[in-house]
């Protein structure tokens, strides 16, 4: 779509600086590597951060945090929902069905031969030995990118307080992630300064 | 019961749950197992411990539902259905572009994405309990954390190590 990209940023790519291009086999693959995550929509979110936002820098953290917030509100999976903003922002319209399609093909593909075979695995502690292994493996790799997604938060801030109380108002209280989310917007409303890129601009 | 019955439950109890797999569980219970009885529990049952054992999303376990019932067809469509809902992103994000100039709209996005922080915390905290459950898990777990972060080796080889740690300390510790 984009034919200048030295000219203004254009509508569909607004970030700060002008973003990596990622090809649609890129997209492929990434998503493919995100649908084999274990640990559910952690899993692929700790993917999705190490291969767009450190790797490529196509996408910015605070950008990719943003569409994780929007996707937790919108009535979806929020891993569909992020597929289908990521592959649009780096592909357009393909880009979402590309993504969409990678990322469940390895969870499909798995889960189809474990239904076929249903009478041979009722029997088989094939789940001790995952609980063992893959399982707190792919902990460290969520635990690794959430600390990287907020590390512009960890240090005395406003941010860190607003950030402490949607965890404990998830955590504790459990209150509802979409009314947190939209409370903590309007509060960034009230208490906050921006996003530090556009305070750099 | 109908594939086309099926395909409409499934995509309505996503919409509802907000694509959350295991909250779906109690609804396909009442629709399929206890009202029009044409899946049992056991393999319902093993249809969401499915969802533990595969990676990637936590929902995609409606396809060993859709296969019970319907074959294979059943399991595309019914994958299929649940990843539609994703497209109301778009207008979302449409918007967001549009307006994410003004500085109110930047204030916004700022508290929700620190709030967003929160949440993946809170998650991560939720998950680790679950799965922390013995001495071998923590020295995994430790294990992939020290060679991701400090030892700065690649992502796929530290998980890699890591799960074979825990395969060799399972099979030699007696239980």
């Amino acid at each position: 779509m984009k034919t200048k990209p030295n000219s203004a940023p254009a509508p569909a790519l607004p970030s700060a600086n002008p973003p990596r291009r990622v090809s649609q086999r890129e997209l492929f693959w990434i998503f493919l590597k995100a649908g084999l995550a274990f640990g559910g929509g952690l899993g692929i979110l700790a993917v999705l951060e190490e291969e767009f936002v450190t790797r490529r820098q196509a996408i910015s953290r605070e950008e990719f945090l943003t569409y994780y917030g929007i996707g937790r509100i919108v009535p979806s999976g929020t891993m569909t929902a992020l597929a289908v903003a990521y592959g649009y922002r780096l592909g357009g319209f393909w880009g979402t069905v590309i993504a969409l399609t990678a990322m469940v093909i390895p969870a499909f593909v798995i889960t189809v031969l474990l239904t076929m075979f249903y009478a041979v695995f009722k029997t088989t502690n094939l789940l001790d030995w995952l609980n063992v292994s893959v399982l707190p493996a792919a902990l460290a790799m969520i635990l690794a990118a959430a600390l990287k997604l907020g590390r512009d938060i960890f240090r005395p801030s406003p941010e860190l307080v607003l950030g402490a109380a949607a965890f404990a108002a998830v955590y504790f209280f459990d209150l509802n992630p979409a009314l947190v989310l939209l409370a903590g917007g309007v509060l960034g409303i009230l208490l906050l300064r921006g996003s530090p890129a556009e305070a750099e601009s | 019961m109908s594939l086309l019955h099926l395909i409409f439950l499934i995509f309505s109890f996503n919409l509802i749950t907000f694509g959350n797999g295991p909250g779906m569980i109690p609804l396909l219970q009442e629709a399929l197992v206890d009202q029009s009885g044409v899946l049992s529990i056991d393999q319902l049952l093993y249809a969401f411990a499915i969802a533990r054992l595969t990676p990637g999303q936590a929902n995609v376990y409606v396809a060993s539902v859709g296969y019970f019932l319907f074959g294979i067809a059943g399991a595309v469509l019914a994958t299929l259905v649940i990843q539609l809902p994703g497209y109301m992103m778009l207008p979302f994000m449409k918007f967001y572009e549009r307006a994410r100039s003004m500085a109110w709209i930047g204030r916004f996005t700022r508290g929700l994405t620190v709030a967003s922080v929160g949440l993946i915390f809170a998650a991560t905290l939720s998950i680790g309990l679950r799965t922390l459950t013995g001495p071998i898990t923590w020295v995994v777990f430790a294990a992939a954390l020290v060679m991701m972060i400090f030892l700065k080796r690649s992502q796929m080889l530290s998980l890699l190590l890591a799960c074979l740690l825990g395969i060799l300390l399972k099979a030699l510790l007696p239980s």
